[in-house]
């Protein structure tokens, strides 16, 4: 097996927006090893969401291939694609969306319901996931009596459940005070660094992009620039 | 729900009000027509209250009996054809009427000479009961409640055996025999008042009477009415040599009128009603009460109608709040179900998380709904609903039975149905959002603020 997460060859995403075709993505050529950790950059309209649903395999490109864990999902049929979702790709939110009527480790278990895990299995893992992103002492608390940065652990910690060969996180500090902000970012190059997790962070803020290992640019859908190579971050 | 249930519940009562009803009145159809057969050729002779001339004061309004027989110690003297001191009423015959009077029996001897007459039977009849005074409307009124009416008859052989004074569908013991005295038959009805049965002795104005036998009620006019020995009436009641009545038997049919008209000539004073006469009043008894059994019939189907018509307002209405609340729900919860998608669920685990959501909470509400329908399914029926037997008049409601208003009555089966009604709902309402829901795209719905 090859060491890379996820490739995309010449992709390309058409909108058809009021009878006019609006390009939103064209030529990306994107190559994510196992164990990176990426943050996209670019200016609002740049693209940065639309690449992320379609890496994310909320979205299917209209041109080229996307090829996770070595399956192009383009082959892969509309109505399979939450099985794609719930086991290769891991989600997390700029407003966490947690289920507001589920405690931490409830919310943390909800992407391992019909994966075949006991209930037990599922406790254990959701246990030892919110321990691994600092909440041990808040697994029971519901998400209204948790704090922006500790609703965002939870998040990621769900994010994780299923073992995901790429976490996407979008604008995951967007929400977070300054402080918070960079603990987030802290535990995201924890988790690259020790789990070897591979992360791709979609952000407008330099700060943030810059704790990744690599840095892309966007810029009207096109991929323009490279830089800091590396597989892991080095902070 | 509670509409759901009480609808229902009163749609039974009334339909069990109706078939009741129903039943009472073609027995009396049936029982009226074999009166009518019975009396073709049957002439009653009643002497009127109001009849001038004869010794009588008119009916006074404020005196409950209706009139007061003159005897020696009020004050005026015995007239040519009545007299006597009844107590209590006279009349209560089939046909209620005027009312009837005493009558001197040797002056009307005469009637069994003339020529086409089969059989003269002379009756005294007298009410037995209490004043019952009440306030309506600021006045006072009183009113005479019978507990009883005494029918004497005269047991001669010939009448006896050959016609029809005496009840005849006797339920237990025996029926009067010719030259009895002493001896009474009750109605079904009277045993309740004197508690007695078959071979009990009774105490009528203060003599004694041996039961020997119960008759059942043949119309629904006389089941109050005790027979005895014609003699024994007039002893009991104090009028020794008067009667209330006078029923002449034609030999045939055909003479009946030329009868009647000689007797009227005979006694200008007497009220005379022909088998034929009565026979029109029957008809016309019948006719009412086949109008009435008509009304009867469309008062239920319109009954129906409304409760068709209300149920199905209520369903719509809550296959349609249901609809909405759980629209709205849908709308509420886009950026859940967008995450939802994001981390994998399929369509049809968001449609039938949603369907679930819409059948607990339908079943709840359910719940709730025949909870109060049980409460108030009485109420609710009686304002939702006509009332069935509003118009009816008093004899028909005697007819009816106890017919009183109507009740909604809720049974297991109608609370399940209403649960089950519930789930329904539930389901068609949820449906279509939970469909919504399912194909809710995850881009648009995690954009959804």
């Amino acid at each position: 097996m090859s060491n890379v997460a996820l490739k995309t060859e010449k992709m390309g995403r058409v909108y058809k927006l009021g009878g006019r075709q609006v390009q939103a993505l064209s030529d990306v050529n994107l190559e994510i090893e196992k164990g990176d950790f990426i943050s996209i950059m670019g200016p609002s309209g740049s693209g940065k969401t639309t690449l992320l649903n379609v890496l994310g395999c909320l979205d299917k490109p209209t041109h080229g291939k996307v090829l996770l864990d070595g399956v192009d999902i383009t082959n892969v049929a509309e109505r399979n694609l939450h099985k794609t979702r719930k086991h290769k790709i891991g989600f997390v939110f700029q407003t966490f969306n947690l289920m507001p009527w589920l405690n931490a480790v409830e919310n943390v278990e909800l992407p391992m319901e019909g994966t075949g895990k006991t209930k037990e299995e599922t406790r254990k893992r959701a246990v030892e996931l919110l321990n691994m992103v600092g909440l041990s002492e808040r697994k029971e608390h519901r998400p209204q009596k948790l704090s922006a940065g500790e609703q965002q652990r939870v998040a990621i910690a769900r994010a994780l459940a299923n073992n995901p060969a790429i976490v996407l996180a979008d604008e995951v500090t967007g929400n977070l005070d300054g402080k918070t902000k960079l603990e987030i970012m802290k535990l995201l190059g924890k988790l690259n660094a020790e789990q070897e997790t591979t992360i791709v962070i979609v952000t407008h803020d330099g700060q943030v992009a810059s704790m990744a290992g690599r840095i892309l640019f966007l810029s009207d859908g096109k991929l323009i620039a490279k830089e800091k190579q590396g597989t892991h971050q080095n902070k | 729900m509670a509409i759901m249930i009480s609808i229902p519940a009163g749609i039974t009562a009334n339909q069990a009000s109706t078939e009741t009803l129903t039943q009472n009145l073609s027995n009396t159809i049936t029982q009226t027509e074999a009166t009518i057969n019975q009396t073709l050729t049957q002439i009653d002779c009643t002497l009127s209250p109001s009849f001038e001339g004869f010794g009588f004061e008119p009916p006074n309004t404020g005196d409950a009996s209706g009139f007061t027989p003159p005897d020696g110690s009020s004050g005026f003297a015995p007239g040519d054809f009545g007299g006597g001191s009844m107590p209590g009423r006279f009349g209560g015959g089939p046909f209620g009427g005027g009312g009837t009077t005493a009558m001197n029996e040797t002056l009307y001897e005469d009637i069994s000479s003339i020529e086409g007459v089969a059989a003269v039977a002379s009756s005294l009849q007298a009410s037995e009961g209490t004043e019952q005074t009440m306030e309506m409307m600021g006045r006072s009124f009183t009113r005479f409640v019978p507990d009883y009416i005494i029918k004497g008859v005269p047991l001669t052989s010939d009448l006896s055996d050959n016609y029809p004074i005496l009840p005849t569908n006797i339920t237990a013991g025996r029926n009067l025999q010719a030259g009895e005295s002493g001896v009474v038959i009750l109605s079904e009805n009277n045993t309740a008042f004197f508690n007695a049965g078959v071979g009990d002795t009774i105490d009528i104005l203060d003599q004694s009477f041996q039961v020997i036998g119960i008759y059942g009620s043949s119309g629904v006019e006389d089941v109050m009415t005790l027979y005895m020995n014609l003699s024994d009436a007039q002893s009991v009641t104090n009028n020794t040599g008067y009667i209330t009545s006078i029923t002449v038997f034609a030999a045939s049919s055909n003479v009946v009128s030329t009868v009647a008209s000689d007797i009227s000539s005979l006694h200008p004073e007497l009220t005379i009603v022909t088998g034929q006469q009565r026979l029109d009043q029957l008809e016309t008894l019948r006719d009412t009460y086949e109008v009435q059994l008509e009304n009867a019939y469309a008062s239920l189907a319109q009954t129906q109608a409304v409760a068709v018509q209300e149920i199905v307002i209520a369903v719509a209405a809550t296959s349609l709040i249901v609809l909405f609340v759980m629209l709205y729900t849908v709308r509420e919860r886009t950026k859940e179900i967008g995450t939802l998608k994001a981390i994998g669920f399929s369509n049809l685990n968001i449609m039938s998380q949603f369907m679930l959501e819409g059948v607990i909470l339908s079943l709840m509400a359910g719940v709730v709904g025949v909870v109060i329908g049980v409460f108030a399914a009485p109420a609710l029926s009686g304002l939702l609903l006509p009332a069935v037997n509003a118009g009816f008049g008093g004899a028909f409601a005697r007819a009816a039975g106890t017919v009183s208003s109507v009740s909604g009555v809720v049974t297991p089966e109608l609370v399940l149905i209403a649960l089950g009604g519930a789930v329904l709902l539930g389901v068609l309402g949820t449906l279509y959002p939970a469909w919504r829901a399912s194909r809710t795209s995850p881009m648009e719905a995690l954009r959804y603020e």
